[in-house]
């Protein structure tokens, strides 16, 4: 009889697993690693390149030594259109102190659709069109607004998910203009040497073995 | 004891199976089940197809206030033997949220009704006819928006002489 419940746990135990590893397995399948999961401080912001309204390439890692706001917005999105004219009022206040905002538009609209809806909320800095495979490396970003905190050493300060009070978007970006998760000295021979962080490597590694 | 143990290893399992099956992928709309619904040959019926909004959320009405915002749009293929011939809508709700106080979306929240006007020609067999479809929807919450998506919409139609 308890040998009878010791394989009843067992077996348990074990559809379990398989429930839970098929469940990730078929998420991988079809979208390939998350890259992004849990809590994100301090952890290497994916990198990518993607295609700005004005037809620039914009690659994330050309803004190392810059503290970046990546937010991630729809024209659809009521919510997102009262945040976006506060970023523009903080890129004017802190651009100086090295504040880059970057809007990542997850629309199906056409771009000159999003670019007259930009201008409308008298946006100037730069939106980026997004892909599935940026929302995918950030975590699969469904709720909009979200946005990413990247400090000057490329690692997220913070993740903000839903419409906050302007004060908190301040105190994150003032937060992210001083934080580093890497000693001084190490960010500037990984800026000489012209290399990524070993999270952008083991990324771009991820993606070539895919 | 043993008891017990059991009930506690049934609801983990449980527990198991449905984070397993993703419950945080459940949309924010459902639908009713639609009942028997016959309709005799040469008759028209209309069809209330039932939804329901999870109640943190609220969605874009049919006629949303900007062409930007995404309407809810109700798509239904029938089969030779039923038409759809009409599509009612609901009246959607002016409502001012707490992230944009001066402005008023056109939504629906809580149980909304699609009123179906089905035909059946008179020449059309008895017999179960399937109807299938899809309720694109777009909704929010009061601080964020979720992407576009569709909920599968079917019922059966049993046309009788």
């Amino acid at each position: 009889m308890k040998r009878n419940a010791i394989v009843f746990v067992a077996l348990t135990v074990a559809i379990m697993a398989m429930l839970a590893s098929g469940k990730y397995l078929d998420r991988s399948r079809r979208h390939g690693p998350v890259k992004l999961l849990g809590d994100v401080h301090g952890v290497p912001a994916p990198d990518f390149t993607l295609s700005s309204l004005d037809g620039n390439r914009v690659k994330l890692s050309d803004f190392r030594g810059k503290a970046v706001l990546l937010n991630f917005w729809a024209t659809w999105c009521p919510p997102c259109k009262v945040e976006m004219p506060w970023f523009e009022d903080l890129q004017k206040q802190y651009g100086k102190d090295g504040l880059v905002v970057l809007g990542v538009a997850m629309d199906d609209s056409e771009p000159t659709m999003i670019a007259k809806f930009a201008n409308e909320l008298g946006v100037n800095y730069p939106v980026l069109l997004g892909t599935d495979k940026v929302s995918e490396d950030y975590g699969d970003v469904q709720y909009l607004p979200t946005t990413f905190y990247i400090a000057r050493d490329g690692t997220i300060v913070d993740k903000m998910t839903g419409l906050l009070d302007r004060k908190d978007i301040e105190d994150a970006v003032k937060k992210t203009l001083t934080t580093s998760y890497k000693p001084a000295g190490m960010q500037q021979n990984e800026a000489s040497a012209g290399i990524h962080s070993a999270a952008v490597a083991a990324i771009a590694g991820a993606d070539s073995a895919r | 004891m043993r008891r017990v143990a059991k009930v506690g290893i049934g609801t983990l399992l449980l527990t198991g199976l449905l984070w397993a099956q993703g419950m945080g992928d459940k949309p924010p709309v459902i639908m009713a089940p639609v009942g028997n619904l016959q309709v005799k040959a040469g008759a028209t019926k209309s069809v209330d197809l039932d939804f329901r909004i999870g109640s943190d959320f609220h969605i874009n009405s049919h006629t949303p206030k900007s062409p930007l915002l995404i309407p809810t749009v109700l798509k239904l293929n029938a089969p030779e033997q039923v038409t759809v011939a009409d599509l009612k809508y609901p009246t959607g709700q002016d409502v001012s949220f707490a992230f944009s106080p001066d402005e008023k979306l056109n939504v629906y929240s809580g149980d909304f009704t699609i009123d179906a006007l089905l035909k059946v020609p008179a020449n059309s067999r008895p017999g179960m006819y399937p109807v299938s479809g899809e309720l694109r929807f777009q909704a929010c919450d009061h601080s964020a928006c979720y992407p576009p998506r569709s909920i599968p919409v079917q019922f059966q139609v049993t046309v009788v002489k």
